[in-house]
């Protein structure tokens, strides 16, 4: 599952489709609405940072596995994905519902 | 994807008196109600397992080590922990919401559900589901 040496190029591309999803598409931030979402069958790709609690991670990858979605393990810890997603807070796990113009729902499950 | 929280699907529940125990999903209600304006589903679960048996056990001690305890709760989703284990038991004519409503016809309910449950431990299946979860 951990996908050897992510280069720059790849990392910036995330960023990139995460920015893009950020402004055209709708996405909630946050363990609880992650879950809800999950729960709701509404998500449609996940997003963990990588020093999320090892328990909550597992959680949510179980969560996923039961609602067929995909989780992203994302290259950087929850202060950077609170950047990535443009915001002044860390952001520890993520759920895209809707990607917009975004192809960042067919371009990263198969990374992960 | 795929909406996992139907029923026949076995939960632990999470907190609450009967945390740490097994259940399975009979009803839920994604949209809530008036009374609960969250997600919440109806579940019958084990409050007492069903001891281990032996095989030295006579045939009165076995039975009376088979028996099991039932419970039946309306509880929040945020308090429940799916799995990926399910429970074929028919308990929806059994357990209802119009149950909850008093305490004897509560009473009668989990009686019924403890029935069903024990004729399902003694024919072997669902393992899982009547194994104490030890933590």
């Amino acid at each position: 599952m951990v996908s050897g040496k992510k280069t720059k190029k790849t990392h910036e591309s995330i960023n990139n489709r995460l920015a893009l999803v950020m402004k055209s598409g709708k996405f909630t931030l946050g363990y609880k609405t992650v879950l809800e979402s999950l729960r709701s069958s509404k998500g449609k790709l996940i997003i963990i940072s990588n020093n999320c609690p090892p328990l909550r991670k597992s959680e949510i990858e179980y969560y996923a596995m039961l609602a067929k979605v995909g989780v992203h393990h994302y290259n950087g810890n929850n202060v950077d994905l609170g950047t990535a997603c443009g915001k002044y807070f860390r952001v520890s796990c993520l759920s895209i519902i809707d990607a917009g113009d975004s192809d960042i729902i067919k371009s990263l499950p198969g990374d992960s | 994807m795929v909406k996992f929280l139907k029923p026949n699907k076995a939960v632990v529940v999470l907190g609450g008196r009967f945390a740490g125990r097994k259940a399975v999903i009979v009803k839920q209600f994604d949209d809530g109600t008036r009374d609960r304006p969250y997600g919440h589903c109806l579940v019958a679960g084990i409050s007492k397992y069903p001891k281990k048996v032996i095989r030295k056990d006579s045939a009165k001690k076995t039975a009376k080590k088979s028996r099991v305890k039932a419970f039946i709760k309306l509880v929040n989703y945020n308090h429940i922990m799916p799995t990926r284990y399910t429970l074929d038991v028919d308990l929806k004519d059994v357990v209802t919401v119009d149950a909850l409503q008093s305490r004897d016809k509560k009473v009668t309910a989990c009686k019924e559900t403890k029935a069903r449950f024990e004729e399902r431990f003694k024919s072997g299946k669902n393992r899982w589901f009547f194994s104490k979860l030890r933590f």
